[in-house]
């Protein structure tokens, strides 16, 4: 080991403090590899338990260890093969408050072994806070990559723009589905509605307010429903329970009675093919898929469905009841009954509307997201991360690389594609030195409770932001201590004459980041989308322009072109959106 | 592949994410595999636990030696109170704890003893992995493996290089899983029950609803039959006819009151997919030349399932397949209401089986006339096969032998690489090979003790300038190269270790499962750089 690392490298790697987030599958045999290195002083913070579906790569863990902390775990295996490592882990969320830009200062270098982006993001911004050089990586099957982030060195995890985590618009959901996930997606929608937290942007039912509908169509729509029988406004929760989960009654109402509902909407279906109300009684036995033994590889039919539909019911109001007064179920894709639950809704209502139904296994991976995952891949990266380590350490930062891993070598015969690193992007609205955006949206349809969660939040990534008025006057519509705004939470933007052109600014105390947001008021946008995030107007208009010319490409059949090696795991590794095109927000 | 596995767990819950990439009969390939690891070094135990995760069926270690201290440095799975006991033994301890489904088991007896007195032991394994063998006994045990087929996967780690080397005489592939590939729906010659299927629809007289739905593929037919009967029964060829294609079926889209054409789905999707369903239908270049392979022509009573089959894919084309191979049978998602899409299904399903039983009639024939056990292939087996005949590949490396040889060796390869390309890696391989002539001399490698370095360094440099000699090339001066080999001393970094480990243990999982290409044949990864090559050597 000495002979190959410098002593000046060597006594850096000895001596140096360094933090690891995540002890997956990435992060398990990255501790290996930095005991084994020489590192000494390591602290690994990860918020996940155990999972059985983890054991075929997360070497450190046990059948015995299913349910136990993955840090605490992995850093009891790794001292059991070195005990005079000075290992320290954290069971917690490294989005917690507690890990501030202090914390981060202590380490010498950060390394990320995460799988979502919300906390790559974060990471980020505290490493560019404490001004602390951030080894980043991802894996997703046989492919792989790791890059080095450096302040001002090299552009920051958010310097480009990334592929848009897909939403479905509610009333695809609701009314028109047309491909599987979409059904997929209201199936977990109903397990939260009947079973999980409720959450009125889940809604299974009808939506009489499809932009679709004219006024008066879906006005006559909810005529004929108060018209026919007295229905009862009340929440799909309360109604199947009063109903005691009775899988006839609410099969029949989901399956049936909806869907009579919708075929109302008569505009919906002038082009569509509509759907085909189902009789709970009177369901075919036939299996669309040929002769597949595997229940998890064959497709069910309507009857099987809905006896699993049935039994699955069952067992979830006992969970259900298990938990006592205002309980709730979280689902999981590992829990049988509750992947179960959504396969045979998925396909029941695939059915109806002509979608072509899916496997158990399928069904699991689009509902869970999962992306494949091997021991072979994880080793890779993480063995690369650490020779990006070293360099950092070596102070060379110039050596450093972004390396992606291809699933076989490319047609130059390359595995590996190692690229230099990038300079910072001069416009990226987290690392440049004034941050800015202009959030396009329609200031008398916003409320400020979805400005902070949705845009501020979900999409900008902070995680406690403060959020004050450029008027001169300072009013602060968002305050990050509780109890001081959440009066102003189902207000319209409006209604603090925020109009077009107005500026906020936003600062998210422990990101140590100050964002400047420009409002661009419209009526409308495209794809029934709410807000579109826009680096500078001019950027804006540019992009406007784009759309409107790809219009015209399409139609000419021009087929869409590849995304550039760099924007490749992006899209399947951090958004997991492996059966869904990908959007591309323009920063 | 039983639903539970010894350790209790559910099996498919287990090994849940990596079924998603390989198939329950890929998983069942690798429980049914035997590994053996040649020498417990880090290298080696980083591939056999990416291979034990998975759960191969069972491994083997053979190494003689004793736990040393810069073992434990380096090697995860050796502990600190082990030094002085059997390296084997001890590493085999901590790699069965990765899972219990996995039997472990390690042989306490050098390579080149067992090469000489107990050769047929080797033979009995699924793959041998070898890591840090001298030359003379990679050599010996190359040529016994070659002998019996047995794939041998080479590796090493020195410094910062990594280096793999696959051995094997021939290895079939039935599931390469092709990145872009075209689906095979023969709109050049229709199957009947297709063309039955279009002519029953008319799209002028059904309902508007009707005329939304009709799926893109009958959309495309209709219309090239159009196209054919006003070019002599020719289809489009160029870019020019398809995009007037095209237009013709843009033609096709109802119109409102006011003569705009309406926004109908299944049209565009038509338009979109003229380019790549008018592909013509024909049997790849890479399948023609297996029909032609000697092994395809010539049958045995010991011939490989492969063959017996691609030899009746070849009847099947030469016969009832009229110059095309068995119908893959199925068809894109598409907009369409179900009722026609799921007729169109059938339609293609069907005939794929029948092109699978046509294939598997012959199958029955070859296997008898050989005498061969017709339970080796399944009709499952034979409906993989049909599935992918236009993707089977085969691979045949060239044995070590032939690479040391300098009579042998592609030495145009290796002049190319020195002389064109400044960077190119592939200076790495021709250094470790002076490494071994080095060790071959000295009986220890350049640099490893600090004191000798600088005369070290001499003697490397006569080592490579005598082995470029050999293959007859140009003189190259590497001096910075030469010195920083001699700085490495032979060390095993344990990241290195690591990262080929993976992925050894990657193109290991290839062979076992019998899925996706292997490399050909070897593999050179350069740390410092983060670069790596492929080259045939």
């Amino acid at each position: 080991m000495k002979n190959s690392l410098s002593p000046n490298l060597y006594n850096n790697v000895s001596n140096c403090k360094v933090l690891v987030v995540g002890a997956g599958g990435i992060g398990c045999e990255l501790l290996k590899n930095l005991v084994l290195t020489g590192f000494s002083d390591i602290q690994v913070i990860d918020l996940d338990t155990i999972d059985v579906s983890n054991l075929n790569r997360q070497f450190l863990f046990r059948k015995e260890h299913v349910g136990k902390s993955k840090s605490q775990v992995a850093k009891e295996s790794a001292l059991k093969f070195n005990p005079n490592v000075n290992i320290v882990a954290y069971h917690d969320s490294v989005m917690n408050p507690d890990y501030g830009a202090d914390f981060f200062k202590q380490f010498k270098l950060v390394m990320n072994a995460l799988d979502n982006r919300a906390a790559r993001n974060h990471v980020n911004r505290m490493c560019l806070a404490a001004d602390v050089p951030l080894v980043e990586s991802g894996t997703a099957g046989y492919l792989g990559q790791v890059t080095v982030i450096k302040k001002g060195l090299t552009e920051c995890y958010e310097c480009r723009p990334k592929a848009a985590q897909k939403t479905f618009p509610g009333c695809t959901i609701r009314n028109t589905p047309s491909e599987p996930i979409h059904c997929v997606v209201w199936a977990k929608h109903l397990f939260n509605q009947l079973f999980g937290e409720e959450d009125p942007d889940q809604d299974v039912s009808p939506d009489t307010e499809d932009p679709e509908l004219t006024a008066a169509a879906g006005e006559s729509a909810l005529e004929k429903e108060t018209e026919g029988k007295e229905i009862e406004r009340k929440s799909t929760r309360v109604w199947a329970m009063d109903t005691g989960y009775d899988a006839e009654k609410i099969f029949s109402k989901l399956f049936r009675d909806d869907i009579k509902y919708l075929l109302t909407m008569e505009t919906l279906w002038k082009k569509r093919r509509p759907p085909e109300p189902l009789d709970y009684n009177n369901l075919s036995d036939e299996s669309p898929s040929s002769t597949n033994d595997m229940r998890d590889q064959r497709i069910w039919s309507m009857k099987e469905c809905a006896d699993v539909f049935s039994k699955c019911l069952a067992k979830l109001k006992t969970d259900l009841a298990a938990q006592g007064d205002g309980g709730m179920l979280v689902w999981d894709k590992d829990d049988d009954k509750a992947l179960d639950f959504v396969v045979s809704a998925a396909n029941v209502r695939a059915n109806i509307f002509g979608i072509s139904q899916k496997s158990r296994f399928d069904i699991k991976s689009m509902a869970g997201n999962i992306i494949p995952a091997i021991a072979t891949t994880n080793a890779i990266i993480a063995g690369l991360i650490v020779m990006e380590a070293l360099k950092i350490l070596d102070n060379k930062f110039d050596k450093c690389t972004a390396v992606y891993l291809n699933r076989k070598p490319n047609f130059r015969k390359k595995l590996l594609d190692a690229g230099r690193l990038d300079p910072p992007n001069p416009k990226c609205y987290v690392c440049s030195a004034k941050p800015e955006v202009t959030v396009v949206l329609n200031t008398q349809k916003i409320t400020i409770k979805f400005l902070e969660d949705k845009i501020l939040k979900s999409e900008l990534g902070m995680v406690a932001p403060d959020v004050e008025i450029d008027n001169g006057l300072g009013t602060i519509i968002i305050s990050s201590e509780e109890g001081e705004t959440e009066q102003n939470n189902d207000k319209f933007l409006s209604k603090f004459n925020i109009i077009n052109g107005s500026r906020l600014k936003c600062d998210d105390f422990l990101q140590n980041y100050n964002l400047n947001i420009t409002i661009a008021h419209v009526e409308k946008l495209e794809d029934e989308k709410e807000f579109m995030v826009v680096g500078d107007m001019a950027e804006l208009q540019a992009k406007l322009d784009e759309n409107s010319k790809k219009k015209e490409g399409e139609s000419s059949g021009a087929t869409p072109g590849n995304t550039s090696s760099k924007g490749r795991i992006g899209s399947v590794n951090y958004h997991s959106n492996l059966y869904t095109k990908q959007i591309l927000v323009i920063f | 592949m039983a639903a539970v596995t010894k350790s209790g767990l559910d099996k498919n819950n287990k090994y849940d994410r990596q079924l998603r990439l390989w198939g329950d009969h890929g998983q069942s390939a690798l429980e049914s595999s035997r590994v053996c690891l040649i020498n417990a070094t880090a290298t080696g135990t980083e591939i056999l636990k990416n291979l034990i995760l998975p759960g191969i069926g069972s491994f083997t270690i053979v190494d003689d030696k004793k736990v040393e201290g810069d073992d434990v440095g380096n090697n995860f799975f050796l502990l600190r109170d082990s030094i002085g006991t059997p390296r084997g033994k001890i590493a085999c301890e901590l790699l069965s704890e990765l899972n219990e489904d996995v039997v472990g088991d390690f042989v306490e007896e050098s390579t080149s003893n067992l090469i000489e007195n107990n050769p047929s032991f080797f033979t009995s394994f699924s793959i041998v992995i070898a890591t840090n063998m001298d030359e003379k006994n990679l050599l010996k045990l190359g040529e016994l493996l070659y002998k019996y087929n047995v794939p041998l996967l080479v590796c090493r780690c020195y410094g910062f290089i990594g280096y793999i080397r696959l051995v094997l005489k021939e290895h079939t592939v039935i599931e390469s899983h092709p990145d872009n590939t075209l689906e095979d729906l023969r709109l050049d010659r229709p199957i009947p029950a297709f063309q039955q299927f279009c002519d029953s629809l008319d799209l002028c007289t059904m309902t508007k609803k009707d005329h939304s739905h009709t799926p893109w593929l009958v959309i495309v037919y209709k219309y090239l039959q159009q196209w054919k009967n006003t070019h002599n029964g020719a289809a489009p060829i160029n870019y020019k006819e398809k995009t007037q294609l095209k237009e013709l079926i843009k033609t096709g889209i109802l119109r409102n009151e006011e003569g705009v054409p309406d926004q109908e789905e299944n049209f565009d999707e038509a338009v979109k997919h003229v380019n790549t369903a008018l592909a013509p239908t024909k049997v790849p270049s890479e399948i023609l030349k297996l029909f032609d392979d000697p092994e395809c022509l010539n049958l045995t009573p010991q011939s490989k399932a492969f063959w017996i089959m691609i030899r009746a894919v070849k009847q099947f084309v030469e016969t009832d397949g009229q110059g095309a191979l068995p119908l893959r049978g199925t068809i894109p998602d598409m907009t369409a209401d179900s009722e026609r899409y799921i007729k169109l299904q059938n339609i293609y399903r069907h005939q794929a089986n029948q092109d699978c039983q046509s294939v598997s009639n012959s199958v029955q024939r070859l296997v008898e006339e050989q005498c061969q056990n017709p339970e080796n292939i399944s009709e499952k087996d034979i409906h993989t096969f049909c599935r992918n005949s236009a993707f089977l590949r085969v691979i045949r490396c060239r044995s070590l032998e032939e690479e040391y040889n300098p009579q042998t060796a592609n030495t145009p390869l290796l002049g190319q690489h020195l002389e064109d390309e400044e960077e190119s890696d592939i200076i790495f391989y021709v250094l470790l090979r002076a490494v071994d002539k080095f060790y071959e001399k000295f009986n220890h490698y350049p640099g490893f003790y600090t004191q000798q370095l600088e005369s070290d360094v001499q003697e490397l440099k006569v080592c490579l300038s005598k082995l470029i000699q050999e293959w007859s090339l140009p003189p190259v001066s590497k001096d910075d190269y030469v010195q920083e080999m001699c700085r490495y001393g032979a060390s095993e970094l344990h990241t290195i270790a690591a990262f080929i480990g993976g992925i050894a243990a990657q193109e290991a999982i290839k062979i076992m499962t019998g899925q996706f290409l292997p490399i050909d044949n070897t593999y050179i990864y350069n740390a410092m750089k983060q670069t790596s090559i492929t080259v045939e050597l």
